[in-house]
């Protein structure tokens, strides 16, 4: 767990209509104790400020390359930032006129993230909307969670966590969970081994986690929504889904959201120059989502 | 002669020995009543071409000068401008008049006769192969009569619909609001009519015209024939009755509703007392341009030419104003078409006749008022005039019913069809009714409406000229039939009936366009009649007003999804119900583009300056697009101007010289590069100054045609159907109306909002250029300037963003235009009220204009109405944040806000209804005035662009009013395809 005063955001992204119901708020956490390969926000795993670079934005004018005083810019063909000179100083970034050059990652007051929330309690109370934590992982930032969590509820907004269920269980009960009015929960592999050498860490407190919080649901606590991304190859293979579905009917979980792959993260991948360890271009075809769904059919799909 | 000289002179000589010498040619210069006399002189602005070619009994003279007492004079930019008018075709000459190369002075109709004559002898020199400067001899392929077939529905039109259980207090029949167990299917005279309404191409009907000129050349216009002035009032209402009396009753096959506007299944309405002359050019080659082309016969063509143009080439409202005031400064600015555009010009009738008295009272009803009003002691003249005027009218509109019923019945008997049989002598009885009688039912005020209407539009242009509150007026009938109703069997029929009823009506609107010459398609691009109808809202004691007929019209627009009636809806918050609120979000989802939404409590915010008694400002409608009339009493022209914002920050960085127009028309406020600007305020204020330089000018103008309308266009049949103008005794042109005002819209908002905020950060803020480096890089259109732009691009704050300067500044010059236009006073004695919309002015204006400091490029559009940029932010809730905190009280001629969503694939229809509606609903909770959704995605408008002919029926909506996409120039499709795109 890291102090309140370390959090890191890199994103908020207001009039999300994906991450829970209603139109949210979503403040996006930098820093994930796991380390997916098809990971959806990239530049969000690294619990530390990173800069960025988005070609598609540059119009060429060197600005950066003048101001650079580690001559770390234009050093490198697919990075376009030499990142073992750069001392993130963000001279580049503060003086780039596009914006192409950016910081990603910084700490931001809770009462600054309440400011910005508040102004769309009225599009909350009419779409039964609210704020979604997300990230990067909340979980690794307990303390500055919960005060954001109690300032959040203190405004009536209704709140929601999207997690990857690695996290201090008593550390969350105390410090997030009696704030929170849901839980989207992933569970992505099952074998554990196979869990380790994909995501980098075994999966026995994810999944002991999970069985707490999803006790508690059934006895009317928060509610856990499971979701299980559909990646090619890596979690939608058939003993994995087959695996899941066994493990979430033993639990007598009724609901559950299948994640369809979403390649749209590979260039953030080349933004914070970050090499990509799996290699899936395309959308996932209609059929192969129908055969993934096939493994679910006695829950409820969302 | 000067070198230039010597061509024109000689083309000119050329074109006039045609005329002299060839019959072929000589027979267009005759008119039913003899030689069409007129002359037409031709300078460049330097004067190296000066000639005149005069045509007078029959023969053409040229002379090498510009003679004094030329009828118009065409002045041209340089010498190249003269050889492109001859090259180009009659439309893209007129589009040179929008880019300012060409200009004419005096009386235009003679330049535009003269276009017709000479596109007569380019005809010939193509037939031959020859081609004049390269141009090309092969129009486009659309031959007239090339019918598209009804396609698909577009896959994005959706079938699903919702169902309700949950209805309001106004509701008294429906158990299912939505009406979810209709669709189109269930009524297959609907699908025909729908399938006619797509594949038929408009075509000119001369009816109207030629009825008219045949009455006024015996008549007189000027004066009777016994030489006495004629009372204008008089003079128009015997025309009118004449045109009534003469009308062709027409009833289609298996309609509903008897009467049609023209002669045609979809007629243009030729208007030669306003707009209709301006396709004279256009006569032989209006059935072929590229975008809308309209079918004119030999025959029309002939009727106009000859007879009906040359009548009315010398009286018109806008050559009497040029005359009277001897071509006054506001107008030499309106005639450059790019500061502003007087739609005044057109009609005065953007207003909501009062149909409720019409229902109540019938026209003999009305005729009664008027004889009481007669009789009462001490009335003089001038009143009793206008009140014999009003009454002729009425004997008009009776005749024509009767001739309608006549005919029913003549079809009646001659049809073999029982069940049709049935209709026509039902439809015989109606016609024998109504309008005259109050009607009693729902098919008779439906008739009764219909008749008036087409009345109306035979005394009015149909522009804006918008049908109120139907949905309120309508009730009560539906309410009588269904109480006759004593079985459910015979309640479903009656519903089912209404929907068929209120089907055909608006199927019966969109049996005419506003004829419009090619040039058009940029100022009003693919804009029909624009017939606006207003549903919902609250009761005039402030109930909820929702109602049956509110939802069987709510059906009725989901089913047809036609561009015309334009159906704008009123949402009370409070009063309202979730429910009605969310079925406009789907009738606007499954439409793609329809209802227009607004919030009741903004609208009577803005209404309050004018102190109107409140039962009257909830009777509200919407008028034309979007503006908002006192239904029935209210005559306030709201869309007499467009002005573009745009032009006046342009003279404000240019020292009061306009780039377009070449010409240091505004006020001396200040050399940019000259230091004259020590701080942002004193900038500001030049830009006041000059903007309240062209709103004094334009309103002037206005004032100058309002006069010419009470003198060339009074109109006594509306006038008898506004509140207290019969009481008066007093046309409403002149101001007899119980409410008057002008209505503006007002375009470029954002535009200039962002444009002050750039020049505030960068160069007062900042520091970091100085006014001269930004207006230079501006004067470039940023060439050379790729950072500083990009710089604004990013950094700049933007109106729609959330930033509370931008905010602040969009409220600040609202505040400015509207307390400038308020203090002005129209010919009626009415206020000037201020609109932000644009039609699709914002491309046409931007075309015309360089760049901006708000980092637009020369020639882009502006952004539709008051919408914020597109770039401004990817966050619709801050556009909606924005627009919604926009003062009302500034904008009492209501808004235009824009935003496009786009359903994510695979989502269901109830969750993107719920997404529209959070948004919508949030937004007048907020305090939003109005809001119009384009639900559509890029790529279909796309396709749509690459192959029009799937997607003849796909409804978009531009600023205000809806059209069809492929009605559309590619700069307005380009337009809407840049706009912001929000997915839901």
């Amino acid at each position: 767990m890291i102090m309140s005063g370390d959090s890191l955001i890199f994103e908020i992204k207001r009039n999300s209509l994906d991450d829970g119901p209603g139109i949210r708020t979503v403040i996006f956490f930098k820093g994930c104790p796991l380390s997916c390969p098809w990971c959806q926000n990239p530049e969000g795993r690294r619990p530390r400020v990173d800069i960025s670079f988005d070609r598609k934005k540059c119009i060429g004018c060197k600005t950066c390359i003048k101001v650079c005083k580690k001559s770390a810019l234009d050093r490198h063909p697919q990075y376009f930032i030499e990142r073992e000179k750069c001392d993130l100083c963000f001279e580049c970034a503060d003086n780039c006129p596009t914006g192409a050059l950016a910081r990603v990652g910084r700490h931001i007051p809770v009462q600054e993230i309440v400011d910005s929330v508040v102004r769309d309690i009225p599009f909350f109370n009419t779409s039964g909307g609210g704020v979604t934590l997300s990230g990067g992982e909340a979980t690794l930032f307990m303390p500055y969670a919960s005060s954001l969590l109690q300032a959040l509820k203190l405004n009536g907004v209704s709140t929601l966590l999207e997690t990857c269920g690695h996290f201090d269980f008593d550390a969350f009960d105390e410090l997030m969970y009696p704030w929170l009015d849901a839980i989207y929960y992933d569970l992505k592999i099952l074998d554990p081994e196979w869990h380790r050498k994909i995501c980098g860490v075994p999966n026995d407190r994810i999944l002991a986690n999970f069985e707490r919080l999803h006790a508690r649901a059934l006895k009317g606590g928060v509610p856990v929504l499971p979701r299980i991304p559909l990646v090619p190859r890596l979690t939608a293979v058939k003993p994995n889904l087959r695996a899941l579905a066994a493990y979430l009917k033993k639990h007598r979980v009724k609901k559950l959201s299948l994640l369809p792959y979403n390649p749209l993260w590979q260039d953030k991948m080349i933004m914070v120059g970050m090499p990509s360890a799996y290699e899936q271009a395309g959308w996932m075809p209609e059929r192969d989502i129908k055969l993934c769904r096939s493994f679910f059919k006695r829950f409820e799909l969302v | 002669m000067i070198p230039a000289n010597l061509p024109a002179h000689v083309l000119l000589q050329a074109m006039a020995a045609n005329f002299n010498f060839r019959p072929r040619y000589r027979k267009y210069l005759k008119s039913t009543t003899g030689w069409i006399d007129f002359s037409v002189g031709f300078r460049t602005r330097a004067n190296t071409i000066a000639q005149t070619i005069r045509f007078r009994g029959g023969r053409a003279a040229v002379r090498p000068r510009v003679l004094r007492d030329a009828d118009a004079v065409i002045v041209f930019e340089d010498d190249a401008a003269f050889l492109d008018m001859l090259s180009h075709s009659s439309e893209e000459v007129m589009t040179m008049m929008l880019r300012n190369r060409i200009r004419v002075q005096g009386n235009h109709l003679c330049v535009l006769l003269f276009y017709f004559l000479m596109s007569l002898i380019i005809e010939e020199l193509e037939g031959n192969g020859i081609s004049l400067n390269g141009r090309k001899a092969a129009r486009n392929g659309n031959k007239p009569g090339d019918a598209f077939s009804l396609p698909e529905r577009p896959a994005m039109r959706r079938k699903a619909v919702l169902t309700t259980g949950r209805t309001g207090p106004g509701v008294k029949y429906l158990e299912d609001p939505y009406l979810s167990g209709y669709s189109i299917e269930d009524f297959p005279r609907l699908g025909r009519f729908l399938a006619a309404h797509f594949n038929t191409l408009p075509e000119v009907c001369p009816e109207r015209a030629k009825l008219l000129t045949d009455w006024y050349s015996r008549h007189g216009f000027e004066k009777k024939r016994s030489g006495e002035p004629w009372i204008p009032e008089l003079r128009q209402a015997h025309a009118f009755k004449y045109l009534m009396e003469n009308k062709q009753p027409i009833i289609r096959d298996e309609d509903l509703i008897a009467g049609t506007t023209t002669t045609m299944p979809i007629g243009a309405v030729m208007y030669p007392d306003s707009q209709g002359m301006f396709i004279w050019p256009e006569l032989r080659t209006m059935s072929t341009r590229e975008m809308n082309p309209c079918r004119i016969s030999k025959h029309t063509a002939k009727v106009l030419h000859h007879h009906v143009f040359p009548f009315w080439m010398r009286r018109n409202i806008k050559l009497w104003v040029g005359e009277k005031y001897d071509n006054p400064l506001c107008e030499q600015i309106g005639d450059h078409l790019v500061a502003y555009i007087l739609s005044k010009s057109v009609a005065l009738s953007h207003t909501i006749a009062d149909f409720p008295k019409l229902l109540a009272l019938g026209t003999r009803g009305i005729r009664d008022e008027i004889e009481r009003e007669l009789a009462s002691n001490g009335i003089d003249k001038q009143k009793r005039y206008t009140l014999e005027a009003m009454e002729l009218c009425l004997e008009g509109v009776d005749a024509y019913a009767l001739n309608l019923a006549a005919h029913a019945r003549k079809l009646a008997d001659q049809e073999l069809n029982p069940a049709r049989k049935t209709e026509l002598q039902r439809l015989a009885q109606i016609c024998a009714r109504a309008p005259m009688n109050p009607p009693e039912t729902l098919d008779e005020a439906v008739n009764a409406i219909w008749i008036g209407w087409v009345a109306l539009h035979m005394e009015n242009t149909n522009v804006g000229l918008s049908l109120g509150r139907m949905d309120q007026w309508l009730q009560p009938f539906f309410d009588a039939d269904m109480r006759k109703c004593e079985t459910p069997e015979q309640r479903d029929e009656c519903i089912k009936h209404a929907i068929r009823l209120v089907s055909c009506f608006f199927l019966r609107c969109t049996d005419h366009i506003p004829l419009s010459p090619d040039v058009g398609k940029h100022v009003v691009g693919g804009a029909p009649a624009n017939q606006a109808v207003t549903l919902g809202g609250v009761t005039p004691d402030g109930r909820d007003a929702v109602n049956d007929m509110t939802y069987i019209f709510l059906k009725v627009t989901e089913m047809l999804a036609i561009r015309d009636p334009n159906v704008n809806a009123r949402y009370h918050p409070g009063v309202n119900t979730d429910t009605y609120l969310k079925r406009l979000c789907e009738v606007n989802l499954v439409t793609t583009a329809s209802p227009s939404m607004h919030n009741d409590t903004a609208v009577m915010t803005s209404l309050e300056e004018f102190d109107y008694p409140v039962e009257e400002a909830r009777d509200w409608s919407s008028t034309g697009c979007v503006e908002p009339t006192i239904s029935g009493k209210h005559i306030g022209h709201t869309g007499c101007m467009m002005m573009n914002m745009v032009a006046a920050l342009e003279m404000a960085l240019n020292n009061g010289l306009h780039p377009l127009m070449n010409w240091e028309v505004g006020p001396k406020t200040g050399r940019v590069d000259n230091g004259a600007f020590p701080d942002f305020e004193d900038f500001f204020n030049a830009f006041k100054t000059q903007f309240e330089f062209l709103i004094a000018n334009a309103v002037q103008y206005n004032n100058y045609l309002g006069e010419a309308h009470s003198v060339m266009r009074p109109t006594p049949l509306l006038s008898s159907m506004i509140s207290d103008c019969i009481a008066n005794g007093k046309d409403l042109t002149k101001g007899g109306a119980r409410h008057n005002s002008s209505g503006i819209a007002c375009i470029g908002l954002a535009d200039v909002t962002d444009s002050m905020l750039a020049i505030k950060k960068f160069v007062y803020d900042d520091k970091f250029i100085t006014f001269a480096e930004l207006k230079d890089a501006v004067d470039s259109n940023f060439k050379k300037h790729a950072m500083l732009h990009a710089m604004i691009m990013n950094k700049a704050p933007r109106f729609g963003t959330g930033s509370q300067e931008a905010l602040d500044m969009a409220n600040r010059i609202t505040k400015i235009t509207h307390d400038a236009f308020a203090s002005h006073r129209n010919f009626r004695g009415g206020i000037y009220t201020t609109g932000f919309w644009s039609m699709s002015n914002h491309v046409a204006f931007g075309t015309l204009t360089g760049a901006l400091p708000s980092g637009r490029l020369a020639g882009s559009p502006f952004t539709p109405g008051l919408t914020p940029q597109a770039c401004s932010t990817s966050s619709l809730l801050d556009n909606i944040h924005d627009v919604a905190r926009l003062d009302p009280r500034n904008m009492n001629n209501n808004i235009a806000f824009n935003i496009k969503v786009v359903p994510a694939a695979g989502e269901s229809h109830e969750k993107s209804v719920n997404d529209i509606f959070s948004y919508v609903k949030t937004y007048f909770d907020l305090g939003g005035m109005q809001i119009q959704l384009n639900v559509v995605n890029t790529e279909t408008l796309r396709d749509a662009m690459a192959h029009p002919e799937n997607y003849q029926n796909l409804l978009v909506r531009i600023s205000g009013y809806n059209a069809y996409f492929t009605t559309l120039t590619k700069e307005l499709q380009l337009e809407l395809i840049h706009r912001a795109e929000f997915g839901i």
